[in-house]
């Protein structure tokens, strides 16, 4: 971290990390103590809404009396406001009172019934507590109400994902997918999914999705090693027809050429020889390839 | 020969599946909108204090409206197709709203400097 | 005819002070908007039913990405013939009153407030203040069908038709600064107010639905004609370059 900034500078850092959502509480805690504190009074109306960014910094880094001061400037501007009510209540979760804040997040939601962030943090609440079940009860219920918003969805699938619920995870992830096709961890997440699940259908699924995530982003390895690894069960041990254990086996062999190549590309000798990746990639091939030739 | 001619319509469908970002796109044609309505500000004000009359005034906007249009795809180069679904929309988007900005401007400025 | 010459102290005490008023007076209205407008209190019913619908949209535009079975599966929650959502949920149409409803009123009250009233005060000022005086000359020729609407208030058989009155100047500022607002205050300025009026005429449907029920169908209809059109069909042919067999393409195509 620069030692000499200006005022201006921090304030613009705030404000840039505001805007982009970036979630760096240690930074912003720092930012705001080493230069903003002093000089609060130049921000103006800015002000309100650097404490509730500094607050919930301040959360994250467990720095409770940072977090507490900048919820009582607040209160004592706002005294009805909802979102200042929701910091209290991530005060109280950071501090472990779940009940006070599950408290004042059912208050918040009996004010106004289409607050879709106390109902969240409830989910939150009951998942922290480590009541995965109750969790995503809950979220079902609150996803039935508000079925576009993809981040509990998102949730939903990690949740059933704790509990090994593949099927019902894959299905969020589906919801998932339909609402940005374009990202590619999305596809290879939920290849993950149906690779995981196992047997033949799935398995094909795994293998076209993982695809598909190589397709959006070439460097995606990850996934190059899903579609080797997809492929290379197709072809040893699912496939029916010969013609079709071919074409796993070529898929196969694409895959490891390509992940040879970043390998040889990307990773110095010294990784190499402690991993013995091209190794393991060779053996895998030549195993997909004699069922294929066979 | 038939079916070459399938594969090749499946080809082509999955290259027309390019991403858009909604978003993006949005904010591309805001500022595009932004940068006409000065232009078209500018450019009425340039022909008011000219004194343009009738005919060529309005041709004077087309051709500044030509230019702007000229410049942005100048500006976005050979890729233009990264910011722009296409390339019509660069000349007729908000053409006519920017003529509305435009004459006010020209009069504005023609009355201030030659009526009186 | 020879050219008609207007004293210059119009300019400056007339045709001046009618731009800056009209300009001003959009620029408050801007901030009297913000500073009355209400945060809209929706009912829970209406975001979840409007979910619901960009749900199915979404569906129907990026279903081809989610593998077949998925898609009825989710194809019939919405459309299935007893139990699908569509189907099943029935709502009222929600046309308020706004007379019984006081927020509404408050509402219509606070727009009427800060978009029709300044425009005829203010035009009625101007009309009263700087009345039949001519400001200025457009630069090019009109016809004379022109005349009532630029010379409002100047009753003038054989003045030429360019020639425009105080009234109508204000007029023509009105709405040809609409486009200055947005560049000075941002897009969704509500100095402009003949927006304003658009959405409330489309009711900004996005939002709230003002008949579930009619969205709902028009969505279920929507959606039973689509078909699904799985896209990464063949995509390791793609990616692997090799050749997609052409028999199996003919057969899914045919099939699906």
């Amino acid at each position: 971290m620069a030692t000499h900034i200006t005022f201006d500078e921090a304030r613009t850092i705030l404000k840039k990390m505001r805007d982009e959502q970036v979630r760096d509480g240690d930074m912003v805690v720092k930012l705001w103590e080493g230069f903003l504190i002093h000089h609060s009074h130049k921000l103006a109306d800015e002000l309100w809404m650097v404490y509730e960014q500094v607050c919930i910094a301040a959360l994250d880094c467990r720095r409770l009396d940072l977090a507490e001061e900048c919820i009582e400037a607040l209160q004592y501007k706002f005294p009805d406001s909802m979102r200042v009510k929701r910091l209290e209540g991530l005060f109280y979760e950071a501090d472990g009172r779940y009940n006070e804040a599950d408290k004042l997040y059912t208050e918040i939601i009996e004010k106004d019934n289409t607050n879709m962030i106390a109902r969240k943090r409830q989910v939150a609440i009951l998942k922290a507590q480590g009541k995965m079940a109750e969790a995503i009860q809950k979220l079902n219920e609150y996803l039935k109400k508000f079925m576009t918003d993809y981040e509990s969805w998102m949730e939903l699938c990690d949740l059933y994902l704790c509990e090994f619920d593949y099927s019902n995870a894959a299905f969020c992830m589906e919801e998932v997918i339909m609402s940005n096709p374009h990202n590619h961890l999305f596809h290879q997440k939920y290849a993950e999914i149906r690779y995981t699940m196992g047997g033949a259908e799935n398995m094909e699924l795994a293998r076209s999705y993982f695809a598909q995530a190589v397709k959006l982003n070439p460097n995606n390895t990850r996934a190059l090693n899903g579609v080797l690894l997809a492929a290379t069960n197709l072809a040893t041990a699912y496939s029916k027809g010969a013609k079709e254990k071919q074409i796993n086996a070529r898929y196969a062999s694409w895959a490891e050429e390509q992940l040879t190549v970043k390998y040889k590309t990307q990773a110095t000798d010294e990784q190499r020889k402690e991993t013995k990746v091209l190794e393991s990639l060779r053996k895998l091939l030549e195993l997909s390839q004699n069922v294929g030739g066979s | 020969m038939a079916t070459t001619i399938a594969v090749r319509t499946r080809k082509s469908r999955r290259a027309d599946t390019v991403a858009y970002s909604e978003m993006a796109l949005r904010q591309n044609a805001s500022i595009l909108e932004y940068c006409r309505t000065s232009m078209a500000c500018l450019g009425g004000a340039t022909a008011g204090i000219l004194g343009l009359t009738g005919l060529y005034g309005f041709a004077f906007y087309f051709i500044t409206s030509f230019l702007f249009s000229v410049m942005v795809l100048i500006k976005a180069g050979s890729r233009w197709n990264n910011y722009f679904v296409s390339r019509k929309i660069l000349f007729t988007n908000g053409f006519l709203g920017g003529l509305f900005t435009y004459v006010l401007s020209w009069t504005f400025l023609y009355g201030m400097v030659h009526v009186y | 005819m020879a050219d008609l010459l207007l004293d210059s102290n119009i300019r400056i005490w007339v045709f001046l002070p009618i731009v800056v008023i009209t300009f001003l007076v959009g620029i408050i209205r801007h901030y009297v908007t913000i500073l009355l407008s209400s945060d809209k209190k929706s009912d829970l019913q209406q975001v979840a039913d409007s979910h619901a619908l960009m749900r199915s949209r979404i569906l129907r535009e990026n279903g081809k990405y989610i593998p077949k079975d998925s898609f009825l599966v989710r194809k019939s929650f919405f459309n299935h013939e007893e139990k699908g959502f569509f189907n099943v949920e029935k709502r009222e149409a929600q046309v308020k009153n706004p007379m019984t409803d006081p927020s509404m009123m408050t509402d219509m009250m606070k727009g009427n407030v800060t978009n029709v009233l300044p425009m005829i005060v203010i035009g009625g000022w101007i009309n009263w203040a700087f009345s039949g005086f001519l400001t200025t000359k457009v630069p090019f020729p009109l016809t004379l069908r022109f005349k009532p609407m630029l010379q409002r208030g100047v009753e003038l058989q054989s003045l030429d038709a360019s020639w425009v009155s105080s009234a109508s100047w204000y007029f023509l500022n009105v709405f040809g600064l609409r486009s200055m607002y947005t560049l000075i205050l941002g897009q969704d300025n509500a100095a402009d107010q003949t927006r304003m009026m658009q959405e409330q005429m489309s009711g900004s449907a996005m939002m709230a639905p003002p008949d579930p029920m009619k969205a709902f169908k028009a969505e279920w209809e929507a959606l039973e004609i689509t078909n699904h059109d799985w896209l990464l069909d063949g995509v390791e042919e793609e990616l692997t370059g090799g050749i997609i067999q052409p028999e199996t393409i003919y057969i899914k195509n045919k099939f699906t």
